[in-house]
């Protein structure tokens, strides 16, 4: 049978990293076909190239056989490839039906007028086959997130998609709203539609997918048989290395270095109390949406209290921003670091002193010579590479941007250090480097709390993790009691009496 | 690993940086003299002494304007209102005069209300949350609005020789405003390149979420920009009512477009965290070489026009081309 999609040697470069290279293989029609891999590992890179948003350095695809060439987004579409974003591209003061049919609206008059009615029926013919409940006319903001994604389905059903690739998602969904996700993946591939399904979460793979291919640095290093496979393996497979079994070694100490007492915010933190020991490395788990990035931004001054305070070496703060936290030795290692981390046209060596640039001048000017000398220090301790110091930092890969803003803080001596998020979008090298590079700075003393969605990492690193659930704190898990399925017995709302959702395989 | 290979390498680079002199700079240059060559084939005499310091007389109030343009759009904002903060302080500065307070102290107040307008800018924009291009709109108008108030809309005449010396006057053979735009144009490389608020205004252009989690002052920021904008715009007035010996209230219609032009020339980014000082010092001498090439051959003013406009897009177009390729 001719495969509904045949990748052929895919390479794609980018300045100073090799997103993929020769990645080939088959998905069969109506095939669920897994998609896996750690962050970095090139799988958003695949999936922007099936959809026309990137186009392949070298390398051909195929659909049904017919070699394809995308130019943009546009072209994919009308090959029958719909493409369903981890961050739903909706537009959300527009209705369903509105986002239903965005770019391509259907007119009356020769294109003068849109046919709001006709749209409306039509978006409630597509969803009548998924879920009924919702209405085409209501604004895509009233919906659940869940529910925006099975808009996105509905759409990609009314473009008669053939191909319709997932990136990650279930990482806003509830268990229940997975298990309504994975009937209607099932509906769809029964009909004959090829769904590819982007995930680093296992289970669900195991659960939903026939066969799974998995990448790893932007190669791919092998197929599964999803029915024969054993977890184990295709952990393995995916990390490489023995990076998640290495020996934890902790180095923490009983002095208190930061105390939160009663933390409560408009950003939904409520009553969140803690410690944080010097050399200690703190992780906090918990689903998207739980509140830990709302928690680190307010130890790091970006985001205000309601309630609570905030003790440093035994002495109340006021962290009114970000420059008093950083005057009170806290530095925030953000999620999105292109969003909120680096000064893209700016060389690293800017970036990195951005925080301290004071400490750098005299009489208001910056010194050359001594701002050249810290970021030859800092720089080479965190390995950045090319090390190449005036090289803006836009052009260095994602690790070695995350070391850059490592070394920011490093050059402002801050003693406490939050990491949102450390290896998002970070390869497997540089992710190992990361870890590495935060158990250093523990074991000099520093105190780390570590926020992170991956159950693997958190674990990795941490001494201790406080589980979140709803804005609050549901549970503190001491080393010795580290599991995955002890962390995720506490994150899921309602769960903690009851039993761990069963693990499918 | 030894340490020499990457010392080297970070030896090398820097002294480059310290001289400053970008690809893009470069490319300004080029096109400078490319545009001044055409004109020295078509025009006798364009090349004379004499031109070339017309030229940058010409260009001065243009390029003083620009050059605090070209920090308030490496910070990610713009200001229309430049003309209009020239107009009320040429006219306050003049009636100071008039009414005899001494010199030095007429030129204090109007480099001050030049600042003050630009504070408000800058307060609207970084702390009320305003949009640059709407606040700066609003108050092109109300500034306007204020100067014709002030002078019932009559121009302020018989500006006292003492002051106009001041601005007319030569040293060296070249013109006080070319001197002063000189020494204004190495404050603003300095404050760009060697302090921390040239850093910060690029910062907070280039990705002021960035800016705001590394503990940049946002906020001081964004209004030192602002003021430093409104009072080079007073400035670039007290040159002109210097030369002029009247202050209208009109004075300095439009003025904004051409600051932004020249900023825009010389390589700044609107959409902020980018710009050159060398960049738009020469960018406001190309727009002064157009006018004063095509007004020697006797070309009307519809057609300097024309020539003006297509010259700020054909800049545009190559500097998108050029980009487009790194």
């Amino acid at each position: 049978m001719t495969p509904r999609l045949r990748f052929e040697a895919i390479s794609k470069r980018f300045p100073g990293v090799n997103a993929l290279s020769d990645v080939s293989f088959d998905v069969a029609p109506g095939e669920i076909h897994g998609l896996l891999g750690e962050n970095g590992a090139g799988k958003s890179t695949l999936l922007r190239i099936l959809s026309g948003v990137f186009r392949p350095t070298s390398g051909s695809m195929f659909v049904d056989g017919e070699n394809v060439s995308f130019r943009k987004p546009m072209d994919a579409r009308g090959a029958g490839i719909a493409m369903i974003h981890q961050e739903l591209q909706q537009v959300p003061h527009l209705s369903v039906a509105q986002n239903m049919f965005l770019g391509h609206p259907l007119t009356t008059v020769g294109g003068l007028f849109v046919s709001r009615r006709e749209q409306e029926r039509r978006a409630a013919q597509a969803l009548s086959m998924i879920e009924p409940g919702i209405d085409p006319a209501a604004p895509i903001s009233s919906l659940k997130v869940a529910q925006r994604q099975i808009v996105e389905i509905a759409r990609a059903l009314l473009d008669r998609a053939r191909i319709i690739a997932m990136d990650e998602p279930t990482s806003s969904l509830t268990p229940s709203e997975f298990e309504r996700l994975a009937e209607v993946i099932t509906k769809l591939s029964a009909s004959g539609v090829t769904i590819i399904y982007v995930s680093h979460k296992m289970d669900e793979v195991f659960r939903i997918c026939q066969r799974a291919s998995v990448m790893r640095d932007g190669k791919l290093v092998g197929a599964v048989d999803v029915q024969t496979a054993s977890h184990q393996d295709v952990i393995t497979m995916m990390v490489g290395r023995e990076l998640m079994q290495e020996q934890h070694v902790s180095h923490a100490t009983a002095t208190v270095k930061l105390e939160a007492r009663g933390l409560s915010s408009l950003t939904k933190i409520r009553d969140a109390s803690f410690k944080l020991h010097r050399g200690e490395v703190l992780g906090i788990a918990g689903l998207v949406g739980s509140g830990r990035t709302e928690l680190l931004r307010l130890l790091a001054g970006a985001d205000r209290l309601t309630a609570g305070a905030i003790d440093i070496d035994g002495k109340t703060v006021n962290l009114r921003n970000p420059r008093d936290a950083i005057s009170a030795g806290i530095g925030l290692v953000p999620e999105e670091r292109k969003r909120e981390g680096i000064i893209p046209v700016r060389s690293v060596t800017i970036n990195m002193a951005l925080a301290s640039l004071g400490s750098f001048s005299k009489a208001g000017i910056i010194q050359g010579g001594k701002l050249r000398n810290t970021a030859e220090d800092l720089l080479r301790r965190v390995n950045l590479r090319p090390f190449q110091l005036d090289r803006p930092i836009r052009l260095f890969s994602g690790g070695n941007q995350q070391k850059a803003i490592i070394a920011r803080w490093l050059a402002s001596k801050s003693q406490i250090l939050l990491f949102d998020e450390p290896t998002r979008g970070i390869d497997v090298g540089a992710k190992a480097e990361i870890y590495h590079l935060i158990e250093a700075l523990a074991a000099d003393g520093h105190s780390i709390v570590v926020v992170s969605s991956e159950l693997p990492e958190v674990i990795r690193l941490s001494d201790r993790v406080l589980v979140m659930r709803d804005g609050r704190i549901a549970a503190e898990i001491a080393r010795a009691d580290l599991t995955e399925s002890a962390i995720v017995a506490h994150a899921i709302p309602g769960a903690n009496t009851g039993r761990p959702p069963a693990p499918a395989a | 690993m030894s340490n020499s290979p990457a010392a080297a390498d970070t030896k090398l680079s820097p002294a480059f940086g310290r001289f400053s002199f970008s690809l893009r700079d470069a490319g300004t240059l080029i096109g400078l003299v490319v545009i001044m060559a055409v004109f020295a084939t078509l025009v006798p005499g364009f090349l004379s002494e004499r031109n070339l310091v017309n030229i940058l007389q010409q260009s001065s109030i243009n390029a003083c304007l620009a050059l605090g343009m070209t920090l308030v759009i490496i910070s990610g904002g713009i200001d229309l209102s430049v003309g209009p903060t020239a107009a009320i302080s040429a006219v306050i500065t003049a009636t100071l005069l008039l009414s005899g307070t001494p010199v030095p102290l007429a030129i204090l107040a109007g480099l001050g209300i030049g600042m003050a307008c630009g504070f408000i800018n800058g307060v609207l924009v970084a702390y009320v949350g305003l949009q640059p291009f709407i606040v700066t709109l609003g108050t092109l108008s109300t500034y306007r609005a204020l100067a014709l108030i002030y002078t019932g809309g009559n121009p302020v005449l018989g500006i006292p020789a003492g002051f106009r010396s001041l601005f007319n006057g030569n040293l060296f053979g070249i013109p006080m405003p070319v001197l002063i735009v000189a020494v204004v144009a190495l404050a603003a490389w300095v404050l760009l390149k060697k302090t921390p608020i040239g850093e910060y205004l690029l910062a907070v252009g280039g990705n002021e979420e960035a800016a705001y989690v590394a503990g940049v002052p946002i906020a001081r920021t964004k209004i030192t920009a602002y003021v430093i904008s409104g009072g080079l715009a007073a400035l670039a007035s007290l040159i002109l009512i210097g030369r002029l010996g009247a202050a209208e209230p009109i004075l300095g219609n439009l003025w904004e477009l051409d600051a932004i032009a020249a900023a825009a020339i010389g390589g700044a980014s609107l959409m902020g965290g980018k710009g050159s000082i060398l960049g738009t010092i020469l960018g406001a001498i190309i727009l002064g070489t157009m006018r004063n090439g095509l007004t020697l051959m006797n070309v009307q003013a519809f057609y300097q026009l024309l020539a003006t406009g297509l010259i700020i897009l054909v800049a545009m177009m190559i500097d998108r081309a050029t980009r487009g390729r790194e």
